[in-house]
């Protein structure tokens, strides 16, 4: 392997122009590639925080006793149309009026926490299925009424949004295919010509090789690596180049978005979400690389 | 039984015959001389033994396997059982000398801790270990000749085939290369020269098989 990869960089080194165009083919592409995953990621996750924005508050009956709220909860729990499921006790309802009307404490202080229900409140795993969750929890003993939250402009104009950024979820990816998708194929071309011309001035030392007792698999190692080097370098390049620019940008775009997760605000979660990128670019680019050498191999190397 | 065997080979290229009927043995341990003028049919004989082209008729015996036969994935096999010094060489141009016979050490498979005392004792045997990190550009014809030979030796082979090893050199270097291939033999190897050197034939003791217009003319061990 290490004889290999040694013929693999004097290749790289004795032609630097054809290796520095293919760098720099596969740069472009894993520089669009790495944003365009960034954008899906955001968009999915501009969809998942309204998706799970609209809220079911059912209020509970003072007389409900715990047994009862338990039991309730229990079955919330185990129904797969029930997410962020949260019991709000009388105490925490105080505590988050107190913290909403946190600049003007004389109104905290004029409430107890008897005033306020205890609630239960939940999202909707789909969005359709609200109004059949609303209608279930009216029916229910303990409950004494059903709120949908409004920060959006209740159920309607939430499933507007939704709709809305699903479509535009739906470009981003279709959008972001078709551009990987060209690139990637301008990758393996360009691979596979690059290859194919270290084959042609290469070829009496192949036949060399051949002729010595080397196996079609030790005559096409180097090449296979060299077109992996390339890859691998064009994948760090084009990955870096994107990371800085959202970098870059990040301070911007969480003060527009303010309250929505579009990109992960702890260091350690948006370094996770580059480094995922980055390896999964790394198999993409190891993958295109195997495949447009051999295929080039294929058809430019008859070994006799 | 013979290490190799030709029976009643044939070769055509086209209209043109190479080789007609061609049949001799050679045992183990022998050294042949394979001689005759441009076009008598040499070089064939050793595209046929590496299975570089197959035979129009006949067959070809090394080892104990009938080398047409053998499947695409066995030649590999083959060729590393021959050590060819071949007449234009074949040497890397890129690779300095201990690294060619390094490649032909790691395309046999041979353990790499063994590389560098197999190297440094046939670079010994040649006489090239100070030319050991030169590249084939940087060595004269002669040394150019025995790094091909050390590149065939390095992984010791069942058999050794120079084709014209004293082609494009004087005497006196042909005659030093020739020596080595006789020490070579001397030490139990299998050895195959071709050469249209007349000299070279007289001087050295060794089988002649003669070669013209494709068939054997003369062979000294009949």
């Amino acid at each position: 392997m290490k004889l290999h990869l040694k013929t693999s960089f004097d290749n790289i080194r004795r032609a630097p122009f054809q290796a520095m165009a293919a760098i720099l083919v596969l740069a472009v592409t894993f520089f669009v590639s790495t944003l365009i995953a960034i954008s899906v990621f955001s968009s999915h996750q501009l969809l998942n925080y309204f998706e799970t924005r609209p809220q079911i508050i059912a209020f509970l009956t003072d007389d409900a006793n715990q047994e009862q709220i338990n039991e309730l909860m229990g079955r919330l729990k185990s129904d797969p149309r029930v997410a962020n499921l949260r019991l709000i006790s009388k105490e925490e309802a105080l505590a988050i009026y107190k913290e909403a009307t946190s600049d003007n404490p004389l109104l905290g202080e004029l409430v107890s926490p008897s005033i306020f229900p205890a609630s239960i409140e939940f999202s909707p795993s789909d969005l359709d299925q609200a109004q059949e969750m609303i209608e279930l929890m009216q029916d229910e003993l303990i409950v004494d009424d059903i709120g949908f939250t409004a920060n959006v402009g209740g159920s309607a104009a939430v499933g507007d949004v939704i709709e809305r950024l699903r479509t535009i979820t739906y470009y981003v990816r279709v959008a972001g295919a078709i551009a990987i998708g060209v690139l990637a194929v301008t990758s393996f071309l360009v691979l596979m010509v690059v290859i194919g011309m270290r084959i042609s001035m290469k070829r009496d030392e192949i036949e060399s090789l051949s002729l010595i007792g080397a196996t079609p698999w030790f005559i096409r190692a180097p090449l296979v690596l060299e077109a992996i080097h390339y890859s691998v370098m064009g994948v760090v390049i084009g990955w870096l180049m994107a990371s800085v620019i959202v970098m870059y940008a990040s301070p911007g775009i969480f003060s527009y978005f303010g309250d929505i997760p579009i990109l992960p605000k702890a260091s350690s979660e948006f370094f996770l979400m580059l480094g995922a990128i980055l390896a999964g670019e790394l198999v993409i680019g190891v993958f295109i690389a195997i495949f447009g050498s051999l295929f080039s191999l294929s058809r430019t190397l008859k070994l006799r | 039984m013979p290490l190799l065997e030709f029976n009643k080979v044939s070769k055509n290229f086209g209209s043109i015959e190479a080789l007609r009927d061609v049949s001799f043995g050679i045992d183990e341990g022998e050294m042949v001389f394979v001689t005759g003028p441009s076009g008598a049919g040499k070089t064939t004989l050793l595209k046929l033994l590496i299975r570089e082209i197959r035979p129009s008729a006949g067959e070809i015996v090394f080892d104990g396997k009938s080398v047409g036969k053998l499947k695409r994935r066995d030649i590999p096999k083959l060729r590393q059982k021959i050590g060819v010094v071949f007449q234009d060489f074949k040497l890397l141009p890129e690779k300095t000398v201990s690294e060619n016979c390094d490649i032909a050490l790691a395309i046999s498979k041979t353990p790499k801790i063994e590389w560098a005392a197999r190297v440094e004792h046939v670079l010994d045997l040649v006489g090239l270990s100070e030319r050991s990190e030169l590249f084939p550009s940087q060595l004269a014809g002669g040394e150019i000749q025995r790094a091909a030979l050390a590149r065939a030796l390095v992984v010791n082979p069942s058999i050794i085939f120079a084709d014209e090893p004293t082609g494009n050199l004087d005497w006196e270097t042909a005659e030093e290369v020739i020596k080595l291939l006789k020490k070579i033999h001397e030490e139990g190897k299998t050895v195959i020269v071709t050469t249209h050197h007349k000299k070279i034939i007289k001087e050295f003791k060794a089988r002649i098989l003669e070669l013209r217009k494709g068939e054997v003319e003369k062979d000294t061990k009949e």
